[in-house]
């Protein structure tokens, strides 16, 4: 449980949470920002597994890639709520 | 709510800054926002950093009353006390380098400062009675990392095999062809071991091995 929890808020305040929201508002489509945020979180995967996939753990990548979905979308809705363009 | 019946038209407190919030600013610029914005993001992440570092410090974990057990033993083995002076603390083998890793520790180590209110291992018998539980998720974790932590520091590249005893010379050139990883041999590096210890690691191993 714990175990997940980090896995998250760890998920949260790196790549996939960070740079997620940051492209997310660079979109008003929110299958793109969905999109962007799934490929932070695998990019991340694979640099942390030191760019080999065979070391990836199916549950890191699985959560790198929620959180990246998830902050993909709050970026978008941030920009569709705070902008006119 | 309450304050709000007198006034039917007037949005609560709440929805007034939400809205306020995500409404085009008439008196700053943009750029005042932009640097605004900026120094807030530094001042806000370069804060949470520092106080995460200080939870990153020998000082920091020795202050529960928990610790004084391990803090003891530790100081009587080679990571304290050596003939080069350099050191590794709690924190060097037990905190990941890489920011992720960090942070999931971190969140992890929230449960200790339970156990510590609740006086979980508060004695030298409880911490006996829990060591076996507590070190078999330090070895889980190292197994799996292939030792990250102590990597951190040693490396087998560097090793100087001539000039090692012979038994480790040996042991380590056959750590390196079948893929051993540190803790698979040095359990008790930096504390004393539970009496069934070998057979608990071992389980661990095969455990972890056949997961994979
Ligand atoms: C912060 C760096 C650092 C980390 C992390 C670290 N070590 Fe060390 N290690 C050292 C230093 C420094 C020495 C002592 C070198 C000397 O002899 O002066 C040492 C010595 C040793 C020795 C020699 C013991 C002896 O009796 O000669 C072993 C074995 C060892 N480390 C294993 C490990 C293992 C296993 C880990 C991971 C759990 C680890 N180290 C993590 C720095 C580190
Ligand atoms: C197959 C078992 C095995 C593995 C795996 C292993 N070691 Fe050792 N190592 C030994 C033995 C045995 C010794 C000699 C006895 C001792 O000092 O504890 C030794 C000694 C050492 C020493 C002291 C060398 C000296 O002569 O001063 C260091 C440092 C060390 N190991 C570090 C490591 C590190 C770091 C790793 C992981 C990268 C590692 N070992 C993995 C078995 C192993
Ligand atoms: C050289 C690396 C190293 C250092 C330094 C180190 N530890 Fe450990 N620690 C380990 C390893 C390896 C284990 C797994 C159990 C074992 O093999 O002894 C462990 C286990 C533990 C445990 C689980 C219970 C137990 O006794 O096995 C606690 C708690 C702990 N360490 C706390 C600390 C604290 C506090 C410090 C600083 C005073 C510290 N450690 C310094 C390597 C280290």
């Amino acid at each position: 449980m714990l175990d997940i929890l980090g896995t998250i808020a760890g998920n949260i305040l790196s790549l996939p949470g960070i740079f997620g929201l940051a492209l997310g508002m660079m979109t008003r489509n929110l299958l793109l920002a969905a999109i962007f945020g799934a490929v932070i979180g695998v990019i991340e995967t694979y640099i942390f597994a030191g760019f080999d996939f065979s070391q990836a753990e199916p549950l890191e990548l699985t959560i790198a890639i929620c959180v990246g979905v998830v902050a993909g979308c709050v970026g978008r809705a941030i920009r569709v709520r705070g902008a006119t363009v | 709510m309450a304050n709000n019946s007198s006034n039917e038209k007037r949005p609560g407190f709440i929805r007034r800054i939400w809205n306020g919030f995500w409404s085009p600013s008439g008196v700053l610029s943009l750029g005042f926002l932009l640097i605004a914005g900026f120094l807030g993001g530094v001042m806000a992440w370069g804060g949470f950093h520092w106080a995460l570092e200080e939870t990153n410090t020998e000082q920091f974990c020795t202050s529960c009353h928990s610790m004084t057990k391990n803090w003891d033993e530790y100081t009587e083995t080679i990571h304290y006390n050596n003939h080069s002076g350099v050191r590794a603390t709690c924190p060097d083998c037990h905190v990941p380098h890489e920011w992720q890793y960090k942070v999931k520790a971190k969140i992890m180590a929230s449960k200790d400062l339970y156990h510590e209110i609740i006086g979980t291992i508060d004695t030298d018998e409880k911490y006996e009675d829990h060591r076996l539980k507590m070190a078999t998720s330090v070895w889980t974790k190292m197994k799996t990392t292939d030792s990250r932590e102590c990597r951190n520091c040693h490396s087998f590249e560097y090793m100087d095999f001539t000039i090692q005893e012979t038994r480790a010379a040996a042991d380590h050139q056959k750590a390196l062809d079948e893929g051993k990883t540190c803790i698979d041999c040095h359990q008790g590096i930096a504390h004393g071991l539970p009496a069934d210890y070998l057979e608990q690691y071992k389980l661990i191993a095969e455990g972890i091995e056949a997961a994979k």
